[in-house]
């Protein structure tokens, strides 16, 4: 991973903001406190489907410490929403649909004064029938969320590449299956909140726990109806986000309205069964997948077909979709694809953007159908994953191109280091190994806004200032940027401060999601931080009577090259360019997005999202235990084609994150609704997330090459490895005790019911 | 009816004037002004909100400020000695163990209360002393092995 010839990349490095998390000086949303600040509480609808006929505040208001009241009435209506064409949110609803869906709000002294204010708020509703299940709303005749929206379906979409038919008639063996993925809740251990502060020009100032200011800040603007030059957002800390953060939340709407409308700060911290219940969850999912294939293992023709249950609103539908299908292309050559997708309105939680976002649920359901298949054809699993591995260079039949792919080296490498041919069909020992193969966008590309920024300012001492528009959320980059500009100025990373983000002062950004930040914002400070070195260099070259192609930036020095005692110290440079010739300032400014995506075209779908993906293969061990239905998954072994590493420190963490998830995902984490749609586990206490006791180690195999596009070669594995993660494990089981689990999430009764299935079937 | 309390914080006697239903979380973030200890969930279920009460883990958002009067209170900040961080939070910084930073908090201060009593634990020890203190970044891997570097290093 390594290179002897970078100093910084490459090398495992805490991050910069580690000391001050450690110590207890990071300062998150709920850290912050405004002189006259008031306490902001939401309220939320007691019913799935219900009109809001009337507001009754005034018992509130008279309440002592009450400040003021908003409702539905009191937002323009004018609906925001990440995609333009599926806008369906205003902030605070005059029409509810699901239990929690805000729609009041009350500003008070303090937290205890809210909450009896949110108890004397009386309104009147008309409730309406509601529909719980994706299937159901899609009926004739079921309740109807959105008027837009007929059988409320929000995204509806569908893929034909190549001739499925024709491939499956080809196939000499043929699969269909049906699996179903659980919701679940994102479990940031930072509940949201907003500080608004509002002042006497009009302006807001707003610090919230947000993966996308710049999102934050477009929404909150049009919600308002007022000019975004009058809506600034700063990011402070945030506590993780996993792709549930990137979106505008009531919250910020209702302490905007309420800070205008009192004239004081308004802080909204989310409580811990609002976080669950009222943001955004991941999508349930029914799918159904066939698969042909030839005797030897091709696959000569898939068709997956996906029922996404959307809740309320629809998040980021139209891509989630879009992504369930397309990453279905991406780890494997598949000639001939069909896909249909939809994603259903329903009363119940709001279902978004979870780490993989999409991904994860038709990787769980085809790569425990792959099982399935070289069972079947009497395959190796690993094999028939070989057989049909994308390469470097590959287009698919969808268009995506790419630039870099090791994934038969992510298979090779992992295999022989989990010893898979030793360790695979033990089934006297109950134990069992099994693998998954996935591949993930480095940022997909939008319709709209899609580059990143950086700027690069030097100051007089040397010390050096990133401002840049992307979201550290925790996974680090920040560092990222950091470790970037000290590498190509030669100067450590502690030497370099960054500011990021803040609408009004840093780039605009899109945001952290898509596992775009490294592979955007990598390279906007890669430009940045070379401009500001051959500013450097120029002047240098003068100074020492050399070429400025022959200048180095090394050790806090600035040399000729081939001349080791010839430098001038990078702090001393710097100074001498102000004063050089009529004065200068040394600053940089990158941006960048890839140039060799192309939009899908909006008929035939064809097109390529990202400048180049990562893939990744992941085996994990298991054992089962055959009297209590428990498994213990007991290694997991990780080939991740990301590319060149940057921080060694930060992959392992994103690699060992990943794991963790997906063995909360597998076996522990589930959104239970109620008869009436309500959430019945928003708590840490019903919600159960994997702890130390439940996880298992991970190691990483090197496989990857750099990329040709990536900063240094650098790409994703925040997202791609999770996506890997539950199906390694599904199928892990199925080699320890030969039962096929479908319906995530696995518990003990499941296993006990299969197992004891699979003895009467046995015996009969 | 707001009490009078006097609280030892840090090794420092701090005199609030709180409700007395008022948790120890609460005073401490809001009339102190520690803000280290965060509360992930107000149901001490997560470890977020962990502080040590004369060395010992205690979960401060079910804990009344009242409680604990007269008892020696260490908070995260409280670690930090002349400016130094104490070799916990160091093993974090340096294991990488820290991402979000949400929980790192609560999981140093576990973390030390572990090895204080307990300076030779084995990793299955360690994977139990920390499995109140919830982390959604890290996958524990790093924690463990930061927790690791310090047993039977002094």
């Amino acid at each position: 991973m390594g290179s002897e010839t970078y100093s910084q990349v490459g090398k495992a490095q805490p991050q910069i903001d580690a000391l001050a998390k450690a110590t207890g000086q990071a300062k998150y949303t709920a850290d912050f406190n405004l002189p006259r600040m008031l306490v902001g509480k939401l309220l939320g609808s007691p019913h799935p489907h219900a009109r809001v006929l009337s507001v009754d505040a005034s018992k509130a208001i008279a309440l002592k410490g009450v400040k003021a009241v908003v409702t539905g009435r009191d937002v323009l209506g004018k609906k925001y929403g990440m995609f333009k064409s599926r806008r369906d949110e205003t902030g605070l609803a005059l029409k509810a649909r699901y239990v929690g869906d805000p729609v009041a709000a009350v500003a008070a002294v303090d937290e205890e004064t809210a909450l009896e204010a949110l108890d004397l708020i009386s309104i009147e509703y008309d409730v309406l029938p509601a529909v719980f299940d994706p299937e159901e709303a899609m009926k004739e005749g079921a309740p109807q969320l959105h008027d837009e929206y007929e059988r409320n379906v929000v995204a509806d979409t569908h893929y034909d590449f190549g001739d499925a038919d024709a491939g499956f008639k080809e196939s000499d063996h043929i699969r269909e299956d049906h699996f179903f993925m659980q919701p679940n809740s994102h479990g940031c251990m930072e509940p949201r909140g907003v500080l608004v502060d509002y002042d006497i020009t009009g302006k807001f100032t707003m610090w919230t726990s947000t993966q996308s200011p710049f999102h934050v800040r477009r929404d909150t603007s049009r919600a308002l109806g007022i000019p975004l030059s009058k809506v600034r957002i700063i990011k402070p800390h945030v506590g993780g986000g996993f792709g549930g953060k990137i979106e505008t939340h009531p919250m910020h709407i209702a302490a905007a309205l309420l800070a205008m409308k009192t004239a004081r700060p308004v802080q909204i911290i989310l409580s811990r069964e609002e976080e669950i219940s009222i943001t955004r969850i991941r999508a349930a999912m029914q799918i159904h997948v066939k698969t042909g294939v030839r005797k030897d293992g091709a696959i000569m023709a898939q068709y997956v077909k996906i029922i996404a249950d959307s809740g309320a609103y629809s998040s980021t539908s139209i891509m989630m979709m879009y992504n369930a299908g397309l990453s279905c292309m991406i780890p494997y050559r598949i000639p001939n694809f069909k896909y249909d997708g939809y994603q259903v309105y329903t009363n119940k939680a709001v279902s978004g953007p979870f780490r993989g976002h999409g991904a994860n649920q038709p990787r769980f359901a085809v790569e425990s159908q792959l099982d399935m298949i070289a069972e079947d054809i009497n395959m190796d699993p690993a094999a028939l994953r070989l057989r049909n591995a994308s390469q470097t260079g590959d287009t698919t039949i969808s268009g995506l191109n790419f630039v870099s792919c090791e994934l038969s080296r992510a298979i090779e490498e992992s295999t022989k280091k989990a010893e898979w041919d030793k360790k695979r069909g033990r089934k006297e020992t109950n134990r069992g190994i099994g693998m998954a193969c996935g591949g993930f966008v480095c940022g997909a590309r939008g319709a709209g806004h899609t580059a990143s920024g950086t700027n690069i300012h030097v100051n007089e001492d040397g010390g050096v200032t990133v401002l840049s528009g992307a979201s550290d959320i925790g996974q680090g980059c920040n560092s990222m940027m950091a470790q970037i500009t000290a590498e190509e100025l030669g100067i450590p990373v502690s030497d370099v401060t960054v500011i990021a983000a803040d609408t009004e002062t840093t780039p605009i950004d899109p945001g952290t999601f898509s596992s775009r930040v490294t592979f955007y914002s990598g390279n906007a400070t890669l430009i940045a931080a070379r401009q500001v070195k051959s500013q450097l260099a120029e002047i240098a070259a003068t100074l020492m009577e050399a070429s400025a192609d022959d200048i180095l930036f090394r050790d806090k020095k600035v040399f000729v090259k081939g001349s080791p005692d010839r430098f001038i110290p990078f702090g001393e440079l710097v100074k001498r360019a102000e004063g050089f010739g009529h004065g200068r300032l040394i600053i940089g400014q990158g941006q960048w997005a890839p140039t060799n995506t192309q939009f899908p075209d909006r008929k035939t779908k064809w097109g390529n999202v990202s400048g180049s993906y990562s893939f990744s293969t992941q085996i994990a061990e298991v054992e089962v235990d055959r009297e209590t239905g428990q498994v213990k998954v007991l290694d997991v072994t990780i080939g991740d084609d990301c590319g060149q590493v940057i921080n060694p420190m930060s992959v392992e963490g994103q690699a060992e994150g990943s794991v963790y998830m997906g063995i909360g995902h597998a076996f522990l984490e589930q959104t239970i609704f109620g008869d009436n749609g309500q959430m019945m586990n928003p708590s840490f206490l019903d919600f159960k997330m994997a702890t130390p006791l439940e996880c298992a180690p991970a190691t990483m195999v090197e496989v990857g090459k750099p990329d040709p596009i990536g900063p240094y070669g650098a790409k994703e594995i925040g997202e791609g490895l999770l996506i890997t993660s539950v199906p390694a494990i599904v199928n892990a089981i199925y080699d320890a005790v030969g039962v096929r689990i479908k319906e995530l999430p696995v518990t003990p009764e499941k296993i006990l019911d299969a197992l004891e299935k699979k003895e009467t079937e046995g015996k009969s | 009816m707001k009490r009078e309390l006097e609280l030892n914080v840090n090794d420092e006697l701090w005199e609030v004037n709180v409700e007395p239903h008022k948790t120890l979380l609460e005073v401490l973030r809001e009339d102190i002004g520690f803000t280290g200890a965060k509360e992930g969930c107000g149901l001490g279920a997560c470890g977020t909100c962990t502080v040590l009460v004369e060395g010992a883990p205690l979960l401060s958002c079910l804990t009344l400020a009242l409680e604990v009067q007269h008892k020696r209170i260490t908070t995260i900040e409280g670690l930090v000695e002349g400016g130094r961080p104490d070799p916990v939070q160091k093993a974090f910084i340096e294991h990488g163990a820290i991402q979000c930073g949400f929980c790192t908090p609560g999981n140093i201060l576990s973390a030390k209360a572990l090895l204080d009593r307990n300076p030779r634990a084995s990793r299955e020890e360690i994977e139990e002393a920390l499995a109140g203190n919830l982390c959604r970044c890290t996958g524990y891997q790093k924690i463990v092995e930061a927790v690791e570097s310090l047993v039977g290093s002094e």
